[in-house]
């Protein structure tokens, strides 16, 4: 057991009182002066030339303030590889394509006036399965790039190849080999607030943008570049969050909206709103990244992995956000999920007239681990060794380098196989067929940092005033996910204060300093971290006063005594013990010699110290500050993909039982065991809250949860027919936390936001195998596919 | 435009009088967990909205003769009347699974049944307990049965300036067991993909079928009783094939036209009312034996 005061302590989350008594302002709360409504008109066609707009009428009606289409606006293009402008115009190639802007005094009026716009469209003929796509002769998604040159196919110029070892080589010496296709979908993060922002300009074109990103740093930066690319190179930009009603990926990229919101303001000099519905948040946010796998992996007779081969097609929608980059995590398990020493990967981000995709929770790893994982369990019947067992015999290892070249440092991954393996009682219950089975997955994941930017960097400043009463300006983002209690604690512990002495203020570009991102579950490490470094110097400015302040007050103390009692022995004083910063600490407030922690002169109260440091009356008074920037030391991932992105990685493994319908072909999950090694947890209950809500979206990706998109169009925009899991579908889950303190991390913590998710899926197909011996390789796994799969066998 | 009057009359005459008064421009308005929605999906809205939450006697659940239950009556209350539980248990299983309790507590019986979706939870119990509706109107009072109470998707034999006042359902019928069966991808806020309703009446010894009703929903453009199937199982003995065979008989064109949706694809609700219709005999059968 450690002897920490606060962390590892289940400290309950304060601020979430206000979301529970609606006081939290969120997007949706906020309004400032004069503020004007904005709404979007989005394109009635997949692909389509647009022959005529006329915006005339919209113009007309009262209350609105401005009307925007392409043609208004300079051709800036924007995001990740700039091929889109902020407002389409000649052209539109998805669904989603924003055609037009209005900005109103309300939001009816604006809604009015988007159906009082008049868009003449040409049909164009469309692609929407990115293996079609591929195809010679395909119709084109972009005919030229963002330099204007003329393309030939509807293949990005982002290819994703990645090699280690001789995969060849390692497939003539594989005894057993399995080969299968697999496909995940798109699923939407299904946040409680939907999304939304207040652009403010004043009077010399400075911006304010009430934004709810996860990267206020690269928020701003883009759209400083933006500006500038528009001749306002020298408005300064401040991101600012409100509170934020959820992100899980949704909030890493500047979405066009946003950019929108901008040019609304800056045509009608009012700060203009604009805020989805549920419905544009289904269908006008990027997703998560929908992916077809090709999986090839074998093993020697003894069970060791001897090679892997993956091949990727992943449908990019009609512009590019980060979905296009999440073979970067994709390969994380896919090389290195479990020792295997010869690996290959190619994925290739194919242009289609769908919606596009982004981030959500995991990044690319729930689909590659699916596939992965799957083929672990086929891998393991192929050769007839115990699923789990194959999982054992090629367990990753404290201290090894993986082909990617992740170094991996502490890795309980065994203790978590077999302590899930032990819990689900996995020898009685595998194998029976009888409509109840078992199955495990496990996971890889970046814990410690993701270098995915030239910067890993975080800021932090810690201040604290004459009564000991301390402000962090914390550069990461709060979503959601209990930052600001786990931040809390981690300084309190620090510093030798108390959690309650600790106020965060989060998300504010012009407060705070550079951080690369509230994700790649890095918060917690980052600002750990950095927090430890910010205190070390706070500690040191504290005691140096103490050493200046303590004999003082210990004299003054003494005089007084004597004063009020004649007869009172000055005590034989060894004031040594105070005589540098190093012989003495700071505990629960207060200040003791380390040699002599109780003693009745020395042991001071902080805010006696602050408060004399602050108030000397002379030109000395001073203030407590310090600032720390943490950029740990990582490597980018080079020419060959190869390279050590972060500080450390998460293992963990999941294991589920599963009861299958063998007539309906439903499935109820029995129970879920998730074993996930955290370093050390902050606070157990917060850890306990990421692995459930991650284990629930894990299930839903895993059963129910799929974008329908038919012809590009997305068809159940709404959670009456995407169906998200509710607190009915109760999933009985049991995290189990294992903790080996890691070296690198805050107090020995590693990220968890992200891994509960990654396995669960996985689990899932697994167990259905078990039960009913059917192989359902294409996600959701719904009832139908399960009774199809049940006839076809039935059949043979 | 999404504006509208909002009027509030407080008892049935009030109501039916600016139903007259407002003819095709007003429309009643219950719960409204069905107006609201229509009118915030469409954003149309009629020009006046007759509420009638303050016609509090029409919230109730009787039993004298036959069993009558006002059309204001709440999901929540029939969930939470143990009179429904034990002796129109169909009607229970579907009331205690609208939506989310939130929607239980305002949705009523009468808005489920006059807004006539095809996948209307509490339309399949009531077409198999037999139940009769109330209308009443500024010609007077008029009972039409269920099973020609609905004449389309959304439509039905409601004249635009009559109020349901109540459903009946014979006393006879409480002696029958019943059971709901409500197929979905989650267990709350959503539609059936398929609904199957089943009550039967047993021999003294609970061995044979007396009598037999089956309901379906979202099986065809409006819910229906399966007859064909119904009329298999009488004076069956109950066993395995027996309701297997009725199983086949209700998925089959004989008595539906499932068709495929986004929600869902034909031929599993076909297969679901071929393993419904057996599994929910049985467990009417079962609630008589239990009673
Ligand atoms: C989130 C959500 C979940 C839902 N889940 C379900 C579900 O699981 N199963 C299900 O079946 N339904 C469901 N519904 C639909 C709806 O809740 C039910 O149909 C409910 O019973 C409607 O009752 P109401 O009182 O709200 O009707 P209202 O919306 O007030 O009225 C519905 C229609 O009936 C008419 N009407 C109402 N009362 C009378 C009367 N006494 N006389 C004449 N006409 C009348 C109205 O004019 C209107 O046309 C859901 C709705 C929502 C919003």
């Amino acid at each position: 057991m450690s002897d920490y005061l606060y962390v590892g302590k289940d400290i309950p989350r304060t601020i979430e009182a206000d979301k529970v008594c609606g006081r939290a302002i969120y997007i949706n709360d906020l309004k400032r002066p004069g503020m004007l409504h904005g709404k979007i008109l989005y394109s009635r066609y997949a692909h389509a030339r647009i022959k005529r707009i006329d915006t005339s009428k919209a113009k007309k009606l009262q209350g609105v303030r401005a009307v925007l289409t392409g043609y208004d606006l300079p051709d800036v293009r924007v995001g990740f590889i700039k091929d889109q402008t902020v407002l389409k115009k000649d052209v539109v190639r998805q669904f989603r394509d924003e055609v037009a802007a209005v900005a109103a005094i309300s939001l009816e009026i604006a809604e009015e006036a988007l159906h009082l716009i008049d868009v003449d469209y040409e049909e164009l003929p469309a692609v929407f399965d990115p293996r079609e796509a591929m195809k010679e002769g395909a119709p084109l998604v972009h005919e030229v790039d963002a330099r204007g040159k003329p393309v030939r196919s509807n293949i990005l110029p982002l290819p994703w190849k990645f090699q280690a070892g001789d995969p060849e080589k390692g497939r003539r010496e594989s005894a057993y080999v399995v080969k299968d296709d697999v496909r995940t979908t798109w699923v939407n993060q299904g946040c409680m607030g939907t999304s939304g922002c207040i652009a403010e300009f004043d009077m010399n074109k400075n911006l304010t943008l009430y934004s709810q990103t996860n990267v206020p740093f690269l928020g701003k930066q883009r759209i400083q570049e933006y500006l500038s690319r528009l001749g306002l190179g020298k408005s300064n930009v401040r991101v600012l969050n409100p509170v934020v009603g959820g992100s899980f990926g949704t909030k890493l990229d500047t979405d066009i909206y946003e950019f929108i919101a901008i040019q609304l303001a800056l045509q009608t000099g009012k700060p203009v709103k604009i805020l989805f519905t549920r419905e544009e948040e289904f269908f006008a946010l990027p997703p998560r990244q929908p992916a077809l796998f090709n999986i090839e992996q074998g093993c020697d007779r003894e069970g060791n992995l001897t090679f892997r081969e993956v091949k990727a097609i992943l449908d990019n929608g009609a512009y590019t956000s980060w979905g296009a980059t999440t073979p970067s995590v994709m390969m994380m398990p896919i090389s290195s999920l479990y020792r295997v020493p010869n690996v290959r990967f190619d994925a290739t981000c194919v242009y289609t007239n769908n919606i596009y995709a982004q981030a959500m929770r995991g990044y690319g790893n729930p689909q590659a681990t699916f596939a992965v994982e799957t083929s672990m369990d086929r891998l393991a019947e192929e050769a007839g060794i115990d699923p789990a067992e194959l999982r054992l015999i090629n367990c990753n290892r404290p201290g090894e380098e993986t082909p990617m070249r992740l170094k991996i440092t502490t890795c309980p991954l065994e203790a978590c196989i077999k302590t899930v393996r032990e819990k689900i009682r996995w020898g009685e219950k595998r194998g029976k067929r009888n409509g109840r089975g078992v199955g495990m997955a496990s996971l890889i994941h970046v814990a410690g940092g993701a270098r995915v930017y030239k910067s890993d960097g975080h800021g932090i400043i810690v201040k604290v005033d004459q009564n000991g009463r301390v402000d962090v300006l914390e550069s990461g983002t709060d979503q959601g996910q209990g930052s600001p209690t786990v931040i809390s604690q981690m300084v309190a512990e620090a510093l030798g204060f108390k959690p309650d002495d600790v106020s965060i203020t989060l998300g504010d570009t012009s407060l705070c300093l550079w951080d690369a991102g509230t994700h790649a579950s890095r918060h917690t490490f980052m600002a750990g971290n950095a927090a430890i470094q910010a205190c070390r110097s706070i500690k040191r400015q504290i005691l140096e006063m103490a050493v200046e302040f303590i004999p003082q007050i210990v004299t003054y103390a003494i005089k007084k005594k004597k004063q009020k009692d004649p007869n009172f022995r000055e005590p034989d004083l060894d004031w040594k013990l105070v005589a540098s910063p190093e012989a003495m600490d700071i505990k629960d407030r207060y200040i003791f010699p380390q040699k002599a922690p109780d003693h009745p002169y020395f042991r001071t109260e902080v805010s006696e110290i602050l408060t004399r440091g602050l108030h000397v009356g002379t030109g000395q008074s001073r203030v407590v500050i310090a600032e720390a920037f943490y950029d740990p030391p990582t490597e980018m991932l080079d020419r060959e993909m190869k390279g050590n992105y972060s500080m450390t990685y998460a293992f963990g493994t999941t294991a589920v039982e599963v009861e299958v319908d063998k007539e309906t072909g439903e499935i109820k999950i029995v129970q879920v065991f998730a074993a996930h090694d955290v370093g050390r947890a902050m606070n157990p209950t917060l850890v306990k809250g990421q692995i459930y809500g991650a284990a629930y979206t894990g299930a839903g990706y895993g059963l129910t949860e799929e974008i329908q998109v038919r012809n590009g169009r997305v068809m159940n925009a709404n959670f009456r027919d995407y169906k998200m899991l509710t607190a009915k579908d109760v999933i009985p889950v049991e995290p189990i936390i294992i903790e080996v303190p890691d070296e690198s991390g805050p107090f020995g913590a590693k990220g968890i936001g992200e891994p509960g998710l990654v396995p669960t899926a996985p689990a899932i197909a697994n167990a259905v195998y078990d039960a009913v011996g059917v192989r359902i390789s294409d996600l959701p796994i719904t009832p139908e596919k399960i009774l199809s799969a049940l006839r076809k066998k039935d059949v043979c | 435009m999404q504006d509208f009057e909002y009027l509030m009359p407080t008892n049935l005459d009030q109501a039916i009088g600016l139903l007259k008064k407002y003819e095709n421009k007003a429309a009643l308005i219950a719960g409204g967990t069905d107006v609201m929605v229509k009118i915030g999906k469409t954003r149309k809205a009629p020009d006046v909205l007759i509420s009638l939450r303050r016609l509090s006697a029409l919230r109730y659940i009787k039993k004298n003769g036959g069993y009558h239950i006002g059309a204001l009556t709440t999901h929540r209350m029939l969930e939470q009347s143990t009179l429904v539980q034990s002796e129109l248990s169909a009607l229970h299983d579907a009331a205690s699974q609208v939506g989310s309790v939130q929607i239980r507590n305002v949705g009523t019986l009468g808005g489920n049944i006059c807004n006539a979706a095809p996948s209307a939870d509490t339309a399949g119990p009531l077409l198999v307990l037999d139940a009769t509706a109330v209308l009443e109107g500024p010609l007077g009072r008029r009972r039409v049965p269920l099973k020609e109470f609905f004449t389309g998707t959304y439509r039905t034999v409601r004249k635009p300036d009559e109020v349901l006042v109540e459903m009946e359902i014979p006393e006879d019928l409480g002696r029958y067991g019943s059971a709901y069966w409500k197929h979905t991808r989650r267990k709350a806020m959503e539609l059936p993909l398929i609904g199957i309703a089943v009550a039967l009446k047993l021999s003294q010894d609970n061995s044979q079928i007396l009598d037999s009703r089956i309901a379906l929903t979202v099986a065809a453009p409006t819910p229906i009783r399966a007859y064909p199937a119904e009329d298999f199982l009488k004076g069956k003995v109950i066993a395995d094939d027996v309701l297997k065979e009725a199983g086949r008989i209700a998925s089959s064109a004989d008595c539906c036209t499932i068709r495929t949706s986004l929600r869902c694809e034909a031929w599993y609700r076909e297969e679901i009312v071929r393993v419904f219709v057996p599994r929910m005999a049985k467990l009417a059968a079962e609630r008589v034996k239990n009673r």
